[in-house]
């Protein structure tokens, strides 16, 4: 557990990290404009973000109930369905299912972030590739990602070009441009895709009545990851389930635009393995997607969570909104906020994953100033909740 | 080198505890810019400041003390020390604020009497019954502590005979409006802003004119919805106000509430937002005490002041 002066330690240095100021401030100013345009270009969107709101509050009340519900649907779509009580049962599971030996590949996902799975694969024997280009950049720089959606919000292209050259031997021009990277991490991992025996991803939303899950993106990496290898592992926190795919779709259409990436270049939308009953109306699975989908759901916390305050932080639909515009995360990113998680939402994923204990000293930096609360699109007190955490965390301080 | 953060959240603690306010100083700093006004102290609508511009030059003070410690090896160290004896380098940092400062607290408290007597509010000021609303440490989650010193201002209040009361800015109208209802059984004082106040009496008040910068504080703005008053105020007082990039509803936190604990983050936030005031003009309007000392400590050329100073023409 990370104390509260190695918090403000680690928080000083990056305040005199100029090139991590400077990388961050620059995407900060650009998503701040991003989302009201936005927003008032789409009209529709704030109504999705208020059904979709009432949605996951629903479906936090009902959690129990759907997921009784998806176990029938996946029996129904074919998808295998795993329940997790903590991280260790999820890598155990899935590092059960791949085994050792094998290529690897992963669309970013925070909660596999969250249970350490890359790593853990990794110790395995397993040879892992994050191919989401900012969480590929992460896992070279091996640290952790500085945001939900812009993992390497942190990195001046020139720190990325040096990672990509060093770690992965490309050959990147000097003064390099983005596209530079970006054109050879792409032939890099063609190869890695076509080849891999397992694509692993998250999800945005899952829907309880059709166990379908809903990913949204802009790379065109999920599509690759979730269709070229044989098997596919989607690995979600259990709070994503909503009652509808109805539902899921908007969740993931309001996530994209709080996350300013509006409209999102792919949607996608996987029920269960692929398949074909062409030839005599016999159905065979693995027709040219993969042949088996495995769906497991992370609890670690959220369940019980559901008991106190928390509870609200659980409708999130990690847009990162919230760390854009948080005047404390400007200039520490995911740097402060949490081991996994990062700024305003972090701190309360934080106390949701690894209790009050971890959480409480990094409350102590929050401003209480409420920017977050009112940017987000489901309406999560988040300051409130931080302040709550803080209560609880103070309590056990001055009694020590 | 960084603070012992406990040692800080104990200090105040403990003064509160001891002596109603959360530093090692005579409580007397709260009441005396009152003193020779001959306010009334009677009736049932009190003036109750909170104290919280009367603390701001022993913050400072603290803040600066901070400071030089955190730039030391062994400032977490000192700090633990100067709490337990009572050391008189803490207490006597603190002890000697500048005195440029307490007198423009002064003149704030002051500036805002003689708005609320112009616009022919009836008020009393008692001084037994002013003093410290405890927003530090229910700020800080300090629960425990809060509670009971909530409950204290509550008792003396109600001795004094308050059915209203009217406060100045925006912490101590957020903590007495939204918080003691939840901590305190049986509150049943009524709060009412002061600029609120002024508007609902219709007044029109008379500055120096010009162009100014507004910047709203965050709990005015996000908390407690006070946004168009200040500017229909400046505006009938005769200035152009100029609204800074992020003004409104979504204004930007001047760093203040981190100020004790992180004194280098919070400066890096408010010379942030100076430098985005400056953008806009030199002259500033602030409306909390914390949000002036704050930016005035973020080193940008700016000419920041007090709107009560502004609607007083004393700006
Ligand atoms: S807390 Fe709200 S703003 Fe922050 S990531 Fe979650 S949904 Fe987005």
């Amino acid at each position: 557990m990370a104390s509260i002066e190695e918090i403000i330690r680690r928080v000083y240095k990056a305040l005199e990290d100029e090139e991590f100021q400077e990388a961050l401030w620059k995407a900060s100013l650009g998503s701040e404009v991003r989302v009201p345009r936005i927003l008032q270009n789409y009209e529709y969107i704030r109504e999705l973000a208020r059904e979709v709101t009432e949605a996951r509050k629903k479906s936090i009340d009902r959690l129990d109930e759907l997921i009784e519900e998806l176990k029938d649907s996946a029996r129904k779509t074919g998808v295998k369905l795993f329940l997790a009580d903590t991280a260790e049962d999820a890598r155990e599971y899935i590092g059960g299912i791949i085994g050792k030996g094998k290529l690897v590949v992963l669309s970013k996902s925070m909660v596999a972030e969250e249970i350490g799975l890359r790593e853990y694969l990794e110790e395995k024997g397993n040879e892992v590739w994050e191919t989401d280009l900012g969480q590929l950049l992460i896992q070279l720089e091996g640290s952790k990602p500085m945001h939900t959606i812009a993992p390497a919000v942190h990195m001046t292209v020139e720190r990325a070009a040096r990672l990509v050259r060093e770690k992965l031997g490309l050959e990147i021009p000097d003064n390099p441009r983005p596209e530079d990277i970006v054109a050879e991490v792409r032939r890099f991992l063609r190869e890695k895709f076509t080849n891999a025996d397992y694509g692993i991803s998250g999800a945005n939303a899952i829907a309880a009545d059709t166990a379908a899950v809903v990913l949204v993106e802009n790379e065109g990496n999920i599509r690759l990851v979730t269709g070229l290898p044989p098997s596919h592992i989607i690995v979600a926190g259990m709070e994503k389930i909503v009652e509808t795919l109805e539902l899921a779709v908007k969740q993931a259409m309001v996530q994209a635009a709080y996350a300013s990436i509006y409209p999102p270049t792919y949607i996608n939308i996987i029920a269960g393995p692929s398949s074909t009953a062409d030839i005599e109306h016999t159905r065979v699975y693995g027709a040219h997607g993969p042949r088996e989908v495995h769906l497991v759901l992370v609890d670690n916390g959220r369940m019980k969570a559901r008991e106190t305050p928390l509870r609200d932080q659980l409708r999130c639909i990690r847009c990162g909104r919230c760390q854009w515009e948080c005047p404390v995360w400007r200039h520490t990113a995911n740097i402060w906020g949490g081991p996994t998680y990062g700024g305003p939402m972090g701190i309360n994923w934080t106390g949701i994953t690894l209790g009050v204990e971890e959480a409480g000293p990094l409350t102590l930096l929050c401003l209480q100033c409420r920017r977050c609360d009112v940017v987000c699109p489901v309406e999560i007190p988040i300051s409130r909740i931080i302040h709550w955490l803080r209560r609880q965390y103070m309590d056990r301080l001055l009694l020590s | 080198m960084v603070l012992n953060v406990r040692e800080i959240l104990l200090l105040m603690a403990e003064e509160t505890e001891k002596n109603g306010i959360p530093l090692p100083i005579n409580p007397r700093v709260i009441t005396e810019w009152a003193e020779g006004l001959g306010l009334p102290e009677k009736g049932d609508t009190l003036l109750y400041t909170g104290g919280l511009y009367q603390l701001m030059p022993y913050i400072n003070a603290l803040v600066k003390y901070l400071e030089v410690l955190e730039s030391r090896p062994s400032g977490g160290f000192l700090l633990k020390a100067a709490r337990k004896l009572g050391l008189t380098g803490l207490a006597g940092a603190i002890a000697k604020p500048d005195r440029r400062e307490v007198e423009y607290s002064h003149k704030v408290l002051r500036a805002i009497v003689k708005l609320l007597q112009s616009a022919g509010v009836e008020f009393a000021y008692n001084p037994s019954a002013d003093g410290y609303s405890g927003v530090l440490l229910y700020d800080m989650g300090l629960d425990n502590v809060f509670r009971r010193h909530a409950v204290r201002v509550y008792e003396s209040l109600k001795k004094a005979g308050a059915r209203r009361i009217i406060t100045i800015d925006p912490h101590t109208t957020f903590i007495m409006e939204k918080v003691y209802p939840e901590y305190v059984k049986g509150f049943d004082i009524e709060v009412v802003n002061y600029l609120r106040l002024l508007r609902e009496k219709g007044y029109k008040p008379s500055g120096n004119g010009g162009r100014v910068v507004i910047h709203d504080p965050c709990l005015y703005a996000r908390e407690l919805g006070i946004i168009e008053e200040p500017r229909k105020l400046l505006a009938d007082a005769g200035y152009e106000i100029l609204e800074p990039r992020r003004s409104g509803r979504m204004t930007y936190c001047c760093g203040g509430p981190v100020e004790s604990i992180a004194p280098r983050l919070s400066r890096k936030i408010a010379s942030m937002r100076a430098r985005e005031l400056s953008e806009k003009g030199r002259r500033v309007v602030t409306l909390c005490p914390i949000c002036l000392a704050n930016l005035s400590r973020a080193g940008e050329k700016l000419e920041i002041n007090d709107i009560s100073l502004y609607l007083s023409g004393e700006a």
